[in-house]
């Protein structure tokens, strides 16, 4: 048993260079449709990929819809944990607490095992990683979360993780300072500030090839 | 490589199958427990690396090992080794108790566990705290300081008196942030000698590139939980990073009061000037050290 081989991951619909197996993004924005649109543009699969996406504040159908928009096709190869909607067959699965992060945790890493299982390059994401800070009591508990039901899980599978952080939500302690400390755990961080409608400037750090201002439309 | 203690947990007949998967991985030695009881105990007379439990036991559930564990030693991975789906594993009670999840069912899940298992402990991967991406360079250079060879413990001591009073802080230390706990090396106002890492605010300090206030830990949700911080009688902080000629931050020069406190930017720069010299005392007392086992050796 060992670590696999890992892939690059293109994100054509962002004009960024593709983006190793095993990084992972720390996306943060205070515009949550901009940060949404971005979010759905890095993790939606590719053919012969898949994604597996945990969605606090979103049912499944919108969940693929988003997805579809970005990449067509991209619904189909998603496997999604939701914590609102109903659930529909093995690809949308739910979760009635978003503050449970045992069972949060439990659960997507089943996904993760199960959606996985077939496939070797896959992409994984939270949307909102914001929601779930304020959601919990001790925000302790979202870093035991984050290292152990997704960190870990892209370094061992080489994947390519993307952790949104809606940075206008009140997440329970000083936003700025979270960030700053989430940062160095992450590989990479964009944070995407709106321009207009359906446009934004993603200032990216630590991407390959990538270490700029740069202006994407959708 | 040193052994690793597993505590591996299970109904009788079926414990062996857990620790036979563990025991696959050299550096990984199993001890078994076959009850909530037995395992609960020995978490609390023994250290543990890392525990791997089924969730039905006869007498309750893994869930309330883990519970168990979090008290003892809280920065501890667990691993549930179960065929039980997650959605009928009851949580209401362990909602932030994150664990990993193996399903055993699996056709692969006994080869994958001794990986998961040995995984997990090399990563600290359930600690709740976020390490640093180069935590492995930044652990190599504070290892390069030989403290308990130099006689650091007076300079230092005379320096937190010195910051306790110009701050008219309650509490002033100096502390150096090693893989699992805080150590403090000097401690003006307070007896402490050192702190699981999870547990300090100087773990999110060192993150920052300025000085970090928290003017109130009780309006914090990284802090105000915390029941270590709240027994010690914390409740602002100010924390100054000690940073290494290769910029590694290896340590912390801190103040504690047991009342919201503001910093102004003039008091920030002081502190960090004292964490600037407290960095300077330790880097002379290490060339002096290297210097003198130089002359020994020669």
């Amino acid at each position: 048993m060992s670590l696999t081989a890992g892939s690059d991951f293109t994100v054509d619909s962002l004009g960024l260079d593709a983006i190793d197996g095993g990084t992972s993004v720390l996306l943060t924005g205070e515009d949550s449709d901009a940060l949404e649109a971005v979010f759905y543009r890095l993790t939606a699969p590719q053919t012969d990929e898949i994604a597996v996406l945990l969605a606090t504040d979103a049912a499944g159908r919108s969940v693929k819809q988003s997805l579809s928009r970005a990449e067509r096709g991209a619904d189909d190869r998603a496997a999604l944990l939701t914590c609102e909607g109903p659930a529909q067959g093995d690809d949308v699965r739910t979760v009635d607490d978003v503050s449970d992060l045992t069972g949060l945790g439990m659960e997507f890493s089943t996904l993760l095992a199960e959606a996985t299982g077939e496939v070797d390059d896959f992409r994984a994401g939270i949307l909102l990683c914001s929601t779930i800070m304020g959601e919990v009591e001790d925000t302790r508990s979202v870093y035991r979360f984050l290292n152990s039901n997704f960190l870990s899980e892209l370094r061992r599978s080489k994947a390519l993780g993307v952790c949104a952080v809606d940075t206008s939500a009140d997440i329970g302690s000083d936003v700025n300072s979270t960030i700053t400390g989430m940062k160095t755990s992450f590989s990479a961080h964009v944070e995407v500030e709106s321009t207009g409608r359906n446009q934004a400037r993603l200032d990216v750090s630590d991407l390959p090839g990538d270490d700029d201002a740069v202006d994407v439309s959708w | 490589m040193s052994q690793r203690t597993v505590l591996c947990v299970d109904t009788a007949p079926d414990v062996e199958t857990i620790s036979t998967a563990v025991s696959t991985e050299e550096s990984l030695t199993p001890v078994e427990a076959t009850s909530v009881t037995e395992a609960t105990e020995f978490v609390e007379s023994e250290a543990v690396d890392c525990v791997v439990t089924e969730y039905d036991l006869e007498d309750g559930s893994g869930l309330e090992i883990v519970g168990a564990l979090r008290e003892e030693q809280p920065q501890t991975p667990v691993v549930l080794f179960t065929g039980t789906r997650p959605g009928e594993i009851d949580t209401a009670s362990f909602e932030e108790m994150v664990v990993e999840y193996l399903n055993r069912d699996l056709p692969d899940a006994a080869d994958r566990l001794g990986f998961v298992v040995d995984d997990v402990i090399t990563h600290s991967a359930q600690v709740g705290f976020l390490a640093p991406d180069d935590e492995g360079s930044r652990l190599e250079a504070l290892s390069e300081y030989d403290v308990d060879g130099m006689p650091i413990e007076e300079s230092f001591s005379r320096l937190t008196d010195l910051i306790a009073s110009h701050f008219d802080a309650a509490v002033a230390f100096i502390g150096l942030i090693e893989e699992e706990k805080e150590d403090f090396l000097a401690c003006t106002g307070a007896d402490w000698d050192s702190l699981t890492r999870e547990d300090t605010i100087c773990t999110h300090s060192m993150l920052q590139e300025d000085v970090m206030v928290v003017e109130d830990i009780n309006e914090d949700k990284r802090f105000a939980n915390n029941d270590k911080l709240q027994n010690l009688g914390i409740v602002s902080y100010a924390g100054a990073n000690m940073t290494t000629d290769d910029g590694q931050i290896i340590g912390q020069v801190c103040l504690i009061d047991h009342e919201p406190r503001h910093y102004d930017e003039a008091q920030k720069q002081d502190l960090q000037d004292f964490a600037d010299t407290a960095m300077e005392i330790l880097d002379l007392r290490q060339q002096l050290l290297d210097a003198r086992t130089v002359e020994v050796d020669t």
